[in-house]
């Protein structure tokens, strides 16, 4: 029952945080932080027997017409997602205690929050296609309206493109699945792995596409990224926390779960397998070259973030690409997870940054760390790793992406050259990751009287510094948990 | 061996990094001596390892390990042999060293919290490069140790020079950071292990390695090396970190980070040294980069110049060296470890002394510097020290370490690089000299006696003292040394009388006499070469021989303007408006669409309508007259018809009535004549008469 109450709960908090909010915004962000917590203790409880038996199940009877049961399952991969959507609305709701204190109508905001969390979390902990198609909508429609009502200088229209864009996606995935299941008869995607095997592969490899096709939308590969900037920019910084650090992983996470790991492994390696393989390697170097290049030329400060994350979604696509070499796909999965808690922490601090001193442009800043040490220790460790350096989270995952390039080029020499040049392009990452702390912290001050930011923020950027820097130091759990999970 | 020292002796200073910003809170002198504490408890740890490789207690190499990653089998540990345990100590000692000398240095600056944080850090890191086992531990520290190093450059973070400088270092390094991964990655997907060990003994069984991924390997290797310990091309990032405090250039940039590179080409020379040309590669760039580091030194008029160019081209000498050792027990390795060991404490102490000067001047340029030697006796004897250390005067060190050098080279037999590293030996006492000259000997300047120039704080002449003093007998621990790192190498004081040292000491007269004329004797001179066809040389190093011209110009400009290209044209330009677009064209076809659907269905609707109300006219029109005729027919038939069987009817019925009335009297005349007079035949007559009578009455009433 574990994993249907931490559905329920957030469900059942929506209202709630909808009701509290009419009274005091706090109340609210308290029960989105609170929930949040729960669902992570939850989550925990189904740790033991998930490492018993490799993944953890519970079923419910649901529409019987389609034949379907209700299926909600944890292994290691889900489960960190699961942690790392938690963990980061945990530190939007306590971000935004004192960041969105200006704003008005935040019993909607928070109880929006509360209910994106019900999607997120569904998404990573369903293997019912159709549940997974419904939270994959439900993460859409709460962040449409947060960046649309809470957002900065056009938000309806940052808005608007982000849902066309991702609802466009959206469609080749419903595509996918009515696919399967007229393939298969079924829309459990477990169940459906071993049937697919018998369908014809040509069109398995229409079913791959179209999959592939939606879920990079969300990912933001180059070209489809076109939505990422704007919405990210525009909203408000909990908001891009967790858009950058959750909502485009999920669309990574669902490339693992579904086009690699239910339908491609039922096609015949050589005739379409290691062809798309390639393809996905090729848009993910391209991604994370565009994405550096981009953020190098770039001067609006959130817009700079946004630009890395979609450099990073190149890398986790090169790493899965890589499938199925275990280092590559567990360094493309830790990639999640480390980039997640990086770049969330990375959103705050520009956020923060934003807030203090009510300008974007980062030619306008200058020597903000004498006068805001905290924020600028935070987002050192949150650039530098993100840039993957040693001792930070993401140095680790891109090492292995790395190290599975290597090894899958010794089978297949043509990643060979792509490996190269991601290896290159971390030096593109380090150097507009310089250019933002350059321009941003040091040098002279340009603005006076700024003075470090709230204490609700100092808090939440804390833990997921602290965070960083252990997922750095400390990776075994997770890298136990990810590689726990087998294809 | 102090127990776990070979843990605790990065673990502790690493960690305690970590205390700095809390005893800060407590009080600034708390935080001063707590970090050299650490600093001295890391030296003790350090040193106690030290009698047990010396006089073989422990059995050397020693590899102790811990889990880290255990899901992919990835271990973390520590190495014990003579090599890590030789560099632990240099760092560590050196590091207290500059601790102490930064209490007097950097006294009065801001920010000391976040400086003797990366300091601390810096040296854990350090140490912890040199002591892991095995490739991936140590590509961490080697990175964290750039990280500290970016972090202490910068540590003027409000000058643009010294931002620059930083992000300049780090990106530099970073290129040839990504080649030693690749390396790394190279080798782990091909033998499995990260470890040093593991990944030599199996090299070390011919065939388990694919000779193209070796050298692939062995040579990504290198171009880390030469990136992390400034050798050709990939130098010009230490000069620009003398942005850094002097103590930093000291420790960082002078005697221990810049060594990661020889240390990394000394561990792995037992895995790479059947590599072809691999070897070659290390010597010709090592020697190539000492002679022109040495004429870059010579040329540059920044203080903190001489030693940075000095360094790059030691550290040549170094590189010359272990590329003339054909295995790590050869001469050319130890003269190589043995001479980043000398270089270590005269560069230390280079700097250190530098430092005071700079200090107590406040500017870098030694054109605005002369007749120091009055005001600064104490450096002024420091400075002679280095000079005569650094140049190999016997007996200091170098005179026995450059001497091996050579000698290993001559004995490969390649006598072109022998040439090279004497000229580079000709230049080094040539550039020592002139610095020597120009900020000590030669008459006071204006500026120095516009100022009051008075000796640096005790604290900092005497911790400099003690390097001083190291210079002076390392030269003599010689044997012990070659003990401590078993290598089977003799220099006795025969040395002095052989012929080399007689050819070496003439080639340091070549290099020395023409620049005692130039700067001291003759200073008109230079001005007259400059206003000379060597005015193209004098021009060539003023540019620093136009690395840097090409890298900014070039490379960094380059992607500047690519990446502003791709965000101008691609992004903003096309991606950023295309959806705009599709969505404008699909607007626009919605409206033609919808326009022309309108017009094309209402035309529809009307002809549609039209017809209907055409056809329904018609068809009224039609149907009305068709109806009304067949109404007229149908009435007129009927009417006739009712008329015509009115007409029939009535003559029928009249004739029925007269038939049955004709033949009723007929009858009754015949039956009155057949039956007359019986009564019950006139009864039975009426009766029916009466019946008939009713029934013509019924059939006239019913007419």
């Amino acid at each position: 029952m574990a994993l249907l109450f931490s559905l329920l709960i957030p469900c059942l908090a929506t209202p709630i945080a909808y009701a509290s909010g009419k009274k005091s915004s706090k109340a609210a962000a308290s029960v989105v932080a609170l929930v949040s917590v729960i669902d992570l203790l939850l989550l925990y409880t189904t740790v033991p027997a998930m490492q018993a038996n490799g993944r953890y199940v519970e079923s419910y009877y649901w529409m019987p017409m389609l034949g379907s049961t209700f299926t909600l399952f944890v292994d290691g991969i889900s489960l960190s997602m699961a942690v790392v959507t938690l963990t980061l609305i945990f530190s939007a709701a306590v971000f935004s205690m004192n960041y969105m204190a200006k704003k008005k109508t935040l019993s909607g905001y928070y109880a929006m929050l509360s209910l994106l969390m019900v999607g997120l979390v569904g998404v990573f902990i369903t293997s019912n296609l159709l549940f997974f198609y419904f939270c994959w909508e439900l993460m859409l429609i709460p962040t449409y309206f947060i960046i649309g009502g809470w957002g900065y200088k056009e938000p309806y229209r940052a808005a608007f493109k982000f849902f066309i864009f991702t609802h466009a996606g959206a469609v080749f995935v419903l595509l996918g699945i009515g696919a399967v299941y007229m393939l298969t008869g079924t829309l459990d995607m477990f169940q459906a792995k071993s049937l697919l095997a018998n369908a014809a592969p040509d069109i398995l490899g229409w079913v791959l596409a179209a999959f592939t096709v939606g879920f990079a939308v969300k990912m933001a590969i180059v070209p489809a990224h076109m939505w990422l900037p704007d919405a990210h920019s525009e909203a408000p910084a909990p908001m891009s926390a967790i858009l950058s650090g959750v909502i485009i992983e999920a669309g990574a996470y669902a490339i693992l779960r579904v086009s690699l790991g239910t339908v491609f492994t039922s096609l015949p390696a050589t005739e379409i397998g290691s062809p798309f393989l390639h393809v996905l390697t090729i848009f993910g170097v391209v991604s994370a070259f565009y994405g550096a290049f981009t953020a190098l030329a770039e001067k609006d400060i959130k817009r700079i973030v946004a630009y890395s994350s979609i450099s990073h979604m190149g890398y986790v696509l090169f790493g899965l690409s890589l499938f199925p070499f275990s280092e590559g796909i567990t360094g493309a999965v830790y990639h999640l997870v480390t980039h997640g808690v990086s770049k969330g922490l990375l959103f705050l601090t520009a956020g923060s940054i934003m807030m203090q001193t009510k300008v974007r442009n980062i030619d306008e800043m200058g020597g903000l760390a004498g006068k805001m040490p905290f924020t600028a220790t935070s987002s050192a460790i949150a650039a530098f790793s993100i840039a993957g350096a040693p001792p930070f989270a993401c140095f680790i995952s891109e090492f292995l992406i790395f190290i599975g390039g290597v090894q899958a080029g010794g089978t297949d020499s043509f990643y060979f050259l792509p490996t190269a040049l991601m290896l290159v392009a971390t030096v593109f990452s380090l150097a507009y990751v310089l250019r933002f702390f350059w321009k941003v912290f040091l040098e002279r001050s340009k603005i006076k009287k700024v003075k470090e930011a709230p204490i609700s923020m100092i808090v939440s950027m804390g833990i997921l510094a602290f965070l960083v820097l252990l997922l750095g130091v400390w990776p075994q759990n997770f890298i136990d948990l990810i590689s726990s999970v087998s294809f | 061996m102090l127990p776990y020292s070979p843990w605790l002796v990065w673990i502790v200073p690493s960690l305690a990094s970590l205390f700095v910003p809390i005893f800060a809170k407590i009080g600034h002198k708390v935080r001063d001596y707590f970090v050299v504490l650490v600093g001295l408890f890391t030296f003790i740890i350090a040193a106690s390892v030290v009698p047990d490789i010396y006089f073989k207690t422990i059995e050397v190499p020693m590899d102790a390990t811990a889990p880290w990653i255990p899901g992919l089998g990835i271990q973390a540990g520590v190495l014990l042999d003579p090599l890590s345990v030789l560099f632990a100590n240099l760092i560590a000692f050196l590091g207290l060293i500059v601790l102490i000398y930064s209490l007097g240095y950097m006294s009065k600056n801001e920010g000391l919290t976040r400086y003797y944080f990366f300091m601390l850090l810096f040296i854990g890191s350090m140490i912890g490069l040199v002591m892991a086992d095995n490739f991936l531990q140590m590509f961490i520290f080697w990175e964290m140790v750039g990280l500290c190093s970016y972090a202490l450059v910068s540590f003027y973070y409000q000058r643009a020079e010294a931002v620059k400088a930083g992000m300049k270092v780090f990106l530099m390094t970073r290129v040839g950071d990504i080649c030693l991964l690749a390396a790394i990655a190279i080798l782990y997907a091909n033998l499995g292990t990260f470890s040093f060990l593991e990944s030599f003994a199996q090299v070390e069984e011919m065939g388990k390695l694919a000779l193209s991924f070796l050298s692939f390997a062995s040579f990504l290797t290198l171009i880390g090396a030469v990136a992390k310990s400034a050798q050709l091309p990939l130098h010009t990032w230490l000069y620009s970190a003398m942005e850094a405090p002097t103590s930093v250039s000291c420790l960082l940039h002078g005697a221990t980070m810049v060594k990661g590179g020889i240390y990394l080409i000394a561990r792995t020379h037992i895995m790479f040294n059947t590599v072809p040309m691999w070897l070659t590669s290390v010597a010709w760039i090592g020697a190539i980069t000492a002679l022109i580091g040495a004429t870059l030194a010579l040329h540059t008029s920044d203080i903190k110049g001489v030693p940075a160019y000095s360094t790059i081209s030691q550290i040549g000498f170094m590189m010359a060296g272990l590329g003339a050792a054909s295995s790590p027990l050869a001469s050319g390795w130890f003269a190589g470890i043995f001479h980043m060991l000398s270089h270590a404490f005269f560069q230390g102490l280079g700097f250190l002394a530098i430092g005071s000067i700079v200090h107590q001047l406040g500017t870098r340029d030694m054109r605005q510097m002369g007749g120091l030697r009055r005001a600064m006796p104490i450096s002024f004897v420091l400075c002679i020290v280095v000079i005569l250390a650094r140049s190999g005067i016997p007996p200091f060190s170098s005179f026995f370490s450059k001497g091996l050098i050579v000698n290993s080279i001559l004995s490969e037999g390649n006598l072109a690089l022998a040439f090279l590293i004497y000229g580079a030996a000709a230049v080094t006492f040539a550039y020592s000299l002139r610095f020597l000259i120009l900020t000590f000997i030669r008459p006071e300047s204006d500026y120095v006696s516009s100022i009051h120039v008075h000796e640096a704080p005790r604290i900092m002449w005497l911790s400099s003292s003690v390097l001083a003093v190291l210079c002076v007998v390392l030269g003599v621990f010689e044997p012990f040394l070659a003990g401590f790192m078993r290598v089977n190498v003799e220099v006795g004081l025969s040395e002095l009388t052989s012929f080399s040292s007689l050819i070496f000491l003439l080639v340091l007269f070549v290099g020395g006499f023409p620049t005692y004329l130039a700067y001291l004797r003759k200073p008109l001179m230079l001005d007259k070469i400059r206003k000379s066809k060597m005015a193209s040389i004098d021009k060539v190093l003023e540019r620093g021989y136009y690395f840097d011209i090409v890298y900014d110009k070039v490379l960094v400009n380059g992607f500047v303007k690519l990446s502003s290209g791709v965000y101008r044209y691609v992004e903003t330009l096309a991606l950023e408006r295309l959806p705009y677009f599709v969505a404008r064209g699909a607007r626009r076809l919605a409206r033609g669409t919808h326009m022309y659907a309108d017009a094309f269905l209402d035309r529809i609707c009307y002809v549609i309508a039209g017809g209907a109300v055409r056809l329904a006219k018609g068809t009224h029109e039609y149907a009305d007259a068709l109806l009304d005729r067949l109404c007229y027919v149908a009435a007129g038939g009927a009417v006739r018809s009712a008329r015509g069987t009115h007409k029939h009817a009535e003559a029928l019925l009249d004739n029925l009535l007269y038939l049955i009335a004709g033949r009723a009297v007929r009858h009754g005349s015949r039956i009155r004549k057949v039956h007359t007079g019986s009564l019950p035949h006139f009864v039975l007559a009426a009766v029916l008469g009466f019946l008939f009578l009713c029934i013509l009455l019924l059939l006239t009433v019913f007419r």
